[in-house]
């Protein structure tokens, strides 16, 4: 396959990534965790409406309950 | 034509056709292209108004041209506000999980592929999108922290004036320069050090020995979706420290409720009467005026110096859903200026808004500080605003108005080098440009609001 290189995607930055991943397994991991904590003492707040959307993009979302169901 | 901005990407390029964008596609991206176009991939991303739509136009074994939606008049993210450039940040991370999601990736993140239309950002390079291959990690991951998570965090210690890097940097802020700017305590913080300190570090290291070569590492997919999803997690919780100056600017004007009402409908009669379709209010604050105006405008550009006030008017129009305004940051003294290759990838904000050529200009509260802050004279004040647009809407305060007489003060002995400031010289040298048809002296205020039409058409 083809990759198409026309900008430096930077050596470092790319062997970077595994560590970054790690920091961030770890980050999601913690946060994870304190929520559930929160949320066995009763102490998570609710989710405040937030200006901005979440991350998915709505229809995927749609497609992986369809998914799900096959 | 081929579009001045539009060589990077070998893929296609963009080129305009009797003013039409369109976009040519090369063989090197049919696979690409084919696959996309044969999945739901692009109707899925133009429902959810993510995507600008296109149309195929033809279809040849040498190339296929697609036409996109139009837009009228492009951002750049340094003319974003805080939240403006935030939500390009997190459509571009979005997209990247979509796209992993569908085994696809961004091959690269740049903030010019985002712009601003129908109120929302959209992705508009149609061509980022290549076949994600097993363990690669993200090929655009460095270009996203440079034009986007190491700007954003810039101003969140800094303020908003860091989002306007862009515009010496067209391609992304150096890393190291990144790291060298924000505090020391940012290295306790795992995100920040990881995506920031420790990139800088890697690609120092790693600038020297480099072959040429790739591939030299790998990712799993979860553990690029994590990256992706912590950065998405931090960016939409980051915030500006700095307060506004202009924010509640409307209760600390100096005239009445009754005056500002009073402009508010003037305003709205006269462009009704002109039945202007597109606008723009060149020191539009939140955009209050051009939100008061009741006719069906196809497009009103709302532009302000303050960063903070570009905001509350993006967050007013995502709160109320609003499509016809694009609040844009806009320092009349000194506007965007042409950048890139032969200074022709991104046209000055004068070039665009020539282009424009919006039908009606506002200029509300603004000359006194163009004339007396900026020392602009009435004439080439004159010129600036018969160059983009027919009708001029412009608020004169009078010599007596309280904020002119600060202003003047402020220039202490100098004060009778700008006598030149009085109603009787504005009106002789505007009318070189313009021709004068309505006038009206708001109520309890040393103000006067006209409507001039351009003589040069």
């Amino acid at each position: 396959m083809t990759y198409l290189l026309y900008f430096d995607p930077g050596l470092g930055a790319m062997i970077l990534q595994a560590i970054v991943a790690a920091v961030a397994g770890v980050v999601l991991f913690s946060k994870n965790l304190l929520y559930k904590i929160k949320l066995f003492l009763g102490i998570a707040k609710p989710e405040k409406e937030d200006l901005f959307d979440d991350i998915d993009v709505k229809d995927s979302n749609i497609d992986q309950h369809s998914e799900s169901k096959e | 034509m081929r579009h001045t901005s539009s060589f990077r990407d070998p893929s296609g390029h963009v080129f305009i056709e009797d003013g039409i964008v369109k976009r040519t596609i090369f063989p090197i991206y049919f696979q690409q292209y084919k696959t996309l176009k044969a999945s739901t991939f692009f109707d899925k991303l133009f429902e959810a108004e993510l995507l600008i739509p296109h149309q195929e136009l033809s279809e040849t074994d040498e190339e296929i041209t697609i036409q996109p939606e139009q837009i009228p008049f492009i951002t750049y993210p340094y003319e974003w506000s805080f939240n403006q450039y935030k939500e390009a940040a997190l459509l571009t991370l979005k997209l990247q999980k979509y796209c992993l999601q569908h085994d696809f990736s961004l091959k690269d993140a740049s903030a010019f592929n985002v712009t601003f239309h129908k109120g929302k950002a959209v992705f508009i390079d149609t061509l980022s999108f290549d076949f994600y291959e097993e363990n690669q990690p993200w090929r655009a991951y460095k270009q996203f922290i440079t034009h986007f998570f190491g700007p954003l965090v810039l101003a969140h210690y800094h303020g908003a004036q860091s989002l306007k890097l862009l515009q010496n940097f067209i391609d992304g802020v150096p890393v190291k320069m990144i790291a060298s700017m924000l505090p020391f305590r940012t290295r306790f913080n795992a995100v920040l050090y990881s995506n920031i300190h420790l990139l800088a570090k890697f690609e120092d290291k790693h600038n020297e020995d480099y072959e040429g070569k790739q591939n030299t590492s790998s990712l799993s997919k979860k553990a690029q979706l994590n990256i992706i999803t912590v950065l998405f997690d931090f960016i939409k919780k980051l915030k500006l420290k700095e307060h506004t100056e202009w924010g509640n600017y409307y209760s600390k004007t100096n005239y009445s409720d009754s005056a500002f009402n009073e402009k508010s409908r003037l305003i709205n009669t006269w462009v009704s009467n002109l039945k202007s379709k597109t606008l723009i209010d060149v020191g539009g604050n939140d955009g209050t005026f051009v939100r008061h105006i009741n006719y069906k405008y196809e497009l009103a550009l709302v532009g302000d110096i303050d960063n903070n006030a570009v905001d509350i008017n993006f967050e007013t129009m995502r709160r109320n859903r609003e499509t016809k305004i694009l609040p844009l940051v806009l320092d009349v003294l000194n506007p965007s200026p042409s950048i890139g290759f032969q200074n022709d990838e991104r046209d000055s904000f004068i070039k665009r808004i020539q282009k424009f050529n919006p039908e009606a200009t506002l200029a509300l509260a603004l000359i006194h500080h163009i004339s007396l802050s900026g020392n602009v004279p009435f004439e080439m004040s004159a010129q600036f605003f018969a160059a983009f647009s027919n009708y001029l809407i412009i608020e004169f305060p009078k010599r007596e108005d309280s904020w002119v007489q600060r202003l003047l003060n402020t220039k202490g002995e100098f004060k009778e080098h700008f006598d030149f400031y009085n109603l009787e010289h504005f009106k002789a040298t505007y009318s070189n440009w313009f021709e004068f048809i309505e006038a009206h002296h708001l109520d309890n205020s040393e103000r006067i609001l006209f409507l001039l039409k351009s003589k040069h058409d």
